[in-house]
């Protein structure tokens, strides 16, 4: 993993979850329970910035943070990918699709859990469904994982490239510009009541 | 033999049955050559109603009639016509009762047409195993749509022996549940685990079960009901469950992708503070009070086995209280496993901070801690054993932990008064951030309960309740035996404190979602920042003392204990002084009264809010 380049937390509260560091590239500046982007983030989907910036907002919604961000660059993959992630304040597309995101973002939306050699994803992205997923073939398991961290799909040998086809088609992962990684958060803090999700 | 056993509706479609899965493990141990095999038919009518229904009847309308409808008897009221032959039964009655108490009874209307042909599909389905024996367990509203079947399955096949366990089988129920239905040959009364292998025994030898204690059976036409033991099952003998058949059906069934399905446990049985205490208003234990858990290995042990055979991470525990050495055995398990698991347990209210923080820690993110009542006063009444500061501390310390409290607020105890309330009430509106009730409930009469066995208590007229009227054809003196809710003349509060206890109740379920009260630290200064309902927003900044105060509160202290420990802190405080700052704090609504304690009422967390039902 990459070390801290965000900015760091001020004054948080001292939550539980208030001395976990927010990993990645993104420069960024935390107060309690919100955080705040430096710069806007390129969602074009055309290399390692998009796959960085996914990681970050990932996190960010693991944790229940609320993000201010703003996104440059058309999204050259379908934007409801991320209608989990928490919608940036501006983004070059047709506004609809800024318009749908903020409409279908809720928290809960997509994230996993980990069992002991399992993995078991619930997808709200499209509305009025839930769709759960187990992922516990090895292979699916172990490249789900490695792809938390944005991965160089040059990088993958023929095992997780197969692995990487399946989690796309099950909208699971966002690849671009030779750039993998994985959408869904890891819960890592139930909300209440910890049954609406 | 072949051994069939049947879990009927309403048992909840998210959880495989617990009684079947240790009952499939009890036979199997004590009788190897048994062939047992599973009817899941809560699955199997919600099968129903969404195929004949057109999709119109679909699982959340089982939860509405099935869960949510328990105290006005309506899921064994849609089966009473198939029991009762007429499928008109108790329609009037219903529409009467529903009528003057505001109960929606349309789903439960709409069902009810489709239960003889479902009572029918059973009885081929089941009929066509070719059982010996056919074991019905029965909670809740189990009964009308146990005994429907049975009925049926005798009528077919007169041969085939019916027995029926569980819940409601319990004591002086299960002997009128026996005598009042020739068509049920036996009633295992009591935990199962020595008395249903017994029973087989017996049927295998065609010998009679005069020695079976607590059992049920015919001697000719004379229902014999066998005296019920002392004795309660050792943990050692309690199985873990298996759910093997009851994941085959789901994983075949419509219904999956309608439910979230959970796994179920058991870790105790029995109440080890009922055993001291009994709360006078809980039947819960039935006739086992005694407590007994397994060691926390153990239960960590099947968990771990089933969390792996059926690749679920959301566990239920049915345990009525959690035994406290779990702290020590059994949560720093779960915590240490690092799966993302999501636990429910009920907990006794005076939990430590710590304790509380295992628990999420744990992800034991779901717990029932029975809060029944923040006045300290009525708590007495019920030897709950717990004073209202505490609670407002544990309900507090769930904002911290991100924990959901599930707990309702109840009232209507003998000798409680308008004053034991309105001190509450006033203060209510203080609370509104941390997480409301369901409810102010006025108490039911429960059978076991001390409230029901002592009329002394306060409960003298007691009759069954009065939805039974539309469940059962059975004379009133047999209902008594039967039933488990009692309608009784109403105590404690009435009238308009009733009313503004309900009001403030509603009000803080309304004003829930968007308050805060938060602590924060910000160097030698300690902010609230203030912005909950009802309120102008504020923040208020403590330092020193006043500041020291504030936190030494959060455990809940009177004025005298508070002026020792801030003295032995080494703040110099005149006492005069710490009492007038104490009073603007209560002014400003930072801090609840109970009696002479005080408790802050900030939060340091503030966990993710999300609406009701919000999936």
């Amino acid at each position: 993993m990459s070390g801290l380049t965000g900015e760091g937390r001020t004054n948080g509260p001292a939550g539980e979850d208030a001395v976990e560091g927010l990993p990645g590239r993104v420069p960024h500046r935390r107060t309690g329970r919100r955080v705040e982007v430096a710069q806007p983030l390129d969602m074009s989907g055309t290399g390692r910035a998009t796959a960085e910036a996914v990681r970050f907002l990932r996190e960010c919604q693991g944790l229940g943070l609320g993000v201010d961000w703003r996104a440059t660059g058309t999204p050259s993959y379908d934007p409801r990918l991320l209608r989990h992630l928490p919608p940036p304040t501006e983004l070059h597309a047709d506004p609809r699709v800024l318009a749908s995101w903020r409409a279908g973002h809720a928290h809960g939306t997509l994230y996993h859990r980990r069992g002991p050699d399992f993995i078991t994803v619930l997808d709200r992205r499209e509305r009025g469904t839930a769709v759960r997923l187990t992922l516990d073939h090895p292979a699916l398991h172990a490249t789900f994982l490695r792809l938390l961290e944005p991965t160089p799909v040059a990088g993958l040998d023929p095992t997780e490239r197969e692995a990487l086809g399946l989690l796309a088609a099950e909208r699971l992962v966002l690849t671009g510009g030779d750039w993998a990684v994985t959408l869904p958060p890891r819960v890592r803090r139930w909300p209440v009541p910890c049954t609406a999700i | 033999m072949r051994v069939h056993l049947v879990t009927m509706p309403w048992h909840p479609l998210d959880l495989p049955s617990l009684q079947l899965g240790l009952l499939q493990r009890i036979v199997r141990r004590s009788r190897p050559g048994d062939e047992v095999s599973e009817f899941h038919g809560s699955l199997r009518w919600a099968e129903f109603l969404l195929e004949n229904s057109g999709g119109r009847l679909r699982p959340g309308d089982y939860v509405a009639v099935g869960s949510d409808a328990i105290f006005h008897g309506l899921g064994d009221w849609v089966f009473s016509g198939v029991l009762y032959d007429d499928p008109g039964w108790g329609e009037a009655r219903l529409k009467e009762y529903a009528a003057g108490r505001d109960v929606p009874i349309g789903t439960a209307l709409a069902m009810r047409p489709y239960a003889a042909g479902f009572i029918d599909a059973c009885a081929a389905e089941i009929l066509a195993a070719g059982p010996d024996v056919v074991g019905f367990t029965s909670t809740f509203m189990q009964n009308v749509p146990s005994l429907a079947l049975a009925r049926e399955l005798k009528r077919r096949r007169p041969g085939v022996t019916v027995v029926l366990g569980g819940s409601n089988c319990d004591g002086p129920m299960g002997h009128a549940l026996h005598r009042n239905h020739p068509f049920v040959d036996h009633v295992v009364r009591g935990e199962a685990e020595y008395a249903f292998p017994a029973l087989l025994d017996h049927l295998e030898a065609r010998t009679a079960p005069a020695d079976v204690p607590g059992l049920c059976w015919w001697d000719g036409t004379v229902s014999r009901a066998n005296t019920e033991t002392r004795r309660t099952v050792a943990p050692a003998d309690i199985p873990s469950p298996d759910y093997d058949q009851w994941q085959a059906a789901l994983d075949a069934s419509p219904v999956l992708e309608h439910i979230h399905p959970k796994l179920v446990v058991e870790g105790a049985r029995g109440c080890w503070w009922g055993e001291k205490h009994h709360c006078t208003f809980c039947g819960l234990n039935g006739t086992a009070m005694a407590f007994r858990a397994k060691p926390g290995e153990r239960l960590w042990t099947e968990i771990d086995r089933l969390v792996r055979r059926h690749r679920l991470l959301d566990v239920v525990t049915v345990d009525n209280i959690i035994d406290m050495a779990y702290f020590r055995d059994f949560l720093p398990r779960v915590a240490g496993s690092g799966w993302d698991l999501r636990l429910h347990y009920e907990v006794k209210s005076n939990l430590t901070a710590g304790q509380l923080a295992l628990l999420g820690a744990s992800g034991t993110v779901h717990i029932q801690p029975g809060i029944e009542s923040l006045g300290s006063r009525v708590l007495d009444l019920m030897d709950k054993g717990v004073t209202g500061a505490r609670n407002v501390r544990t309900l507090r310390e769930c904002e911290n932990h991100a924990l959901t409290c599930s707990w309702n607020l109840l009232y209507g105890f003998p000798g409680e008064t308008a004053d034991d309330y309105t001190p509450v009430i006033d203060q209510l509106p203080a609370l509104v951030h941390l997480q409301p009730p369901s409810g102010a409930h006025r108490i039911q009469l429960e059978r076991f309960s001390p409230h029901f066995t002592d009329p002394g208590l306060g409960f003298g007229e007691r009759r069954p309740a009065a939805m039974y009227q539309h469940v059962y054809d059975l004379p009133e003196d047999e209902l008594a035996d039967l039933v488990y809710l009692f309608d009784t003349e109403p105590a404690g509060i009435g009238g308009p404190v009733e009313r503004r206890l309900k009001e403030a109740v509603a009000d803080w379920r309304a004003g829930h979602a968007d308050s805060r009260l938060l602590f924060e630290e910000d160097g030698a200064e300690l902010l609230v920042h203030d912005r909950r309902y009802g309120r102008p927003p504020a923040t208020h900044r403590f330092t020193g003392w006043r500041a020291a105060a504030l936190r030494r509160l959060e455990d809940g202290r009177t004025v005298p204990a508070l002026h020792r420990l801030l003295t032995a802190g080494g703040h110099e405080v005149p006492a005069r002084s710490l009492g007038a700052w104490v009073d603007h704090a209560y002014s400003l609504a930072l801090l609840f009264r109970d009696g002479t304690t005080y408790v802050s009422l900030p939060t340091w967390g503030e966990p993710v809010r999300l609406p009701e039902g919000a999936a």
